[in-house]
């Protein structure tokens, strides 16, 4: 294995993750927080960190339906995300809508829009489901590094 | 010739740069893990720092459109570099004096100046309201804690000149040589409110909380740091690993530098960088919120500054 090749092996012990919320009811939200933040989950120890700015993302975590409203922002949000990255769809409103999946205002499944890798159904998920999202997203962003 | 080679390894092997990194990012690797074994969480490895700096060096620098290149880019280099140099001027009681070409106790004030300038700099040339926020309140709570520093400083030269007969030394090298033989400065009761001020001033200095009110990130989204990405903030991040042994290394040779010599000075250094770090730092930040910059600025002019003239005034009178 010659030295980059280690070097980007080394690199997927750090994925810091995004969330974006496009119209989520907050439930998927909790449970992402859930993951992190208390001790049973820890996911720090797979070098993960929340980051506040999206500059500083690998991986994206979204949420929601996506509303006609957040449309726009959600893909500008996308757009400042530094490749390589990788993209996860929390629960099972991205897919098809899930309990909104009757409204107007609902433009799921947000694959027309994004470029999702790694899809994690459930309403809302288990955090140990986000974990594993989060983990093949890792395999997933180790071909792009 | 042969001295400017001894002033290059200092800057650039030791004890400034590769080592002065690999011991600021175990610091900070040190200080997440125990971080999260005192919130009952196993923790991330103690190399995670050195993982990030690896995986931030494979993603791609972005620059705004409205931002000042040359500014945004140059800000996080000029951090860098003031440091390495900064590094080297910290002296290690009984293994590493600084040579006097490379300057003294002033020089080291002013290039402890230099990251909190950068960070303003970064701030407000990278066109984020974000960003100008940091730049506010980075530029309040620099001048809160630098008038406590100042006044540490001096409180330590004049003790240590007048001891000597001249009124006043900026010789880190003088100040160590004077502890190592008359006993350390931490034993001395005249100067306790400095220690305890200075005991303020790291955090505040390293932007921890309760003082990361400029890099808050459920606030301002980090501030600064807000559009930087890959390469770039890497460089802050050694920027800040790189300060994190400054700061704490003046601590340690300003109060406590151990009167040993060879390897078991220099193992009860690093022990003593680790145990402030960890005291200092780690327990502080888990055990505390963040403070407004209105109350960290009125705290730092009345305790610390308080506390730093009062030893000062001791000393003098």
């Amino acid at each position: 294995m010659s030295v980059i090749e280690r070097l980007k092996t080394m690199a997927t012990k750090s994925p810091w993750i995004y969330r974006i919320n496009a119209g989520s009811c907050n439930g998927c939200d909790v449970e992402m927080a859930t993951c992190a933040l208390i001790p049973r989950y820890d996911v720090e120890r797979l070098g993960c960190q929340y980051c506040g700015s999206p500059r500083h993302a690998d991986i994206v975590l979204i949420s929601g339906p996506l509303t006609r409203r957040v449309l726009d922002a959600t893909l500008r949000v996308f757009d400042e995300i530094p490749d390589p990255k990788v993209t996860v769809a929390v629960g099972v409103c991205p897919i098809s809508g899930g309990i909104f999946r009757e409204s107007y205002a609902v433009l799921a499944p947000i694959d027309q829009y994004f470029p999702v890798d790694v899809n994690v159904p459930g309403c809302p998920p288990r955090p140990q489901a986000i974990i594993e999202g989060i983990a093949q997203a890792v395999q997933i962003w180790r071909e792009r590094l | 010739m042969s001295s400017q080679i001894a002033i290059l390894i200092a800057v650039l092997l030791f004890p400034g740069g590769l080592f002065a990194l690999a011991l600021g990012l175990g610091l900070k690797g040190a200080d997440r893990r125990i971080a999260a074994r005192l919130q009952g969480r196993v923790g991330p490895p103690l190399v995670q720092p050195f993982l990030d700096l690896v995986k931030l060096a494979f993603k791609r620098t972005m620059v705004p459109t409205t931002a000042h290149d040359l500014v945004f880019l140059g800000a996080p280099l000029i951090g860098v570099v003031s440091m390495l140099v900064a590094a080297a001027l910290v002296p290690i009681s009984g293994v590493y004096s600084p040579a006097p070409a490379l300057g003294n106790l002033l020089v080291l004030i002013y290039l402890l100046l230099v990251p909190a300038v950068v960070l303003m700099l970064a701030g407000s040339s990278s066109s984020s309201p974000y960003g100008a926020i940091g730049f506010s309140r980075e530029m309040a709570l620099m001048m809160a804690y630098e008038a406590p520093l100042v006044l540490i400083v001096a409180a330590v030269a004049v003790r240590t000149g007048m001891a000597q007969g001249h009124w006043v030394t900026f010789s880190l090298t003088e100040i160590v040589e004077y502890q190592r033989t008359h006993g350390l400065f931490l034993l001395d009761p005249v100067m306790w409110p400095a220690v305890a001020a200075f005991g303020f001033f790291y955090p505040a200095n390293l932007g921890i909380v309760p003082f990361d009110i400029p890099e808050a990130e459920t606030e301002v989204l980090e501030g600064p740091l807000l559009e930087y990405s890959g390469p770039a903030l890497g460089l802050f991040k050694i920027m800040s690993a790189l300060k994190a042994v400054v700061v704490i290394g003046l601590d340690i040779a300003l109060f406590m530098p151990l009167p040993l010599d060879g390897v078991p000075a220099f193992l009860g250094w690093v022990v003593e960088m680790v145990v402030l770090m960890v005291a200092g730092v780690t327990v502080l930040r888990i055990s505390m919120g963040r403070m407004r910059i209105d109350q960290a600025f009125v705290f730092f002019l009345r305790w610390p500054l308080l506390l730093a003239a009062a030893s000062l005034a001791v000393v003098v009178v």
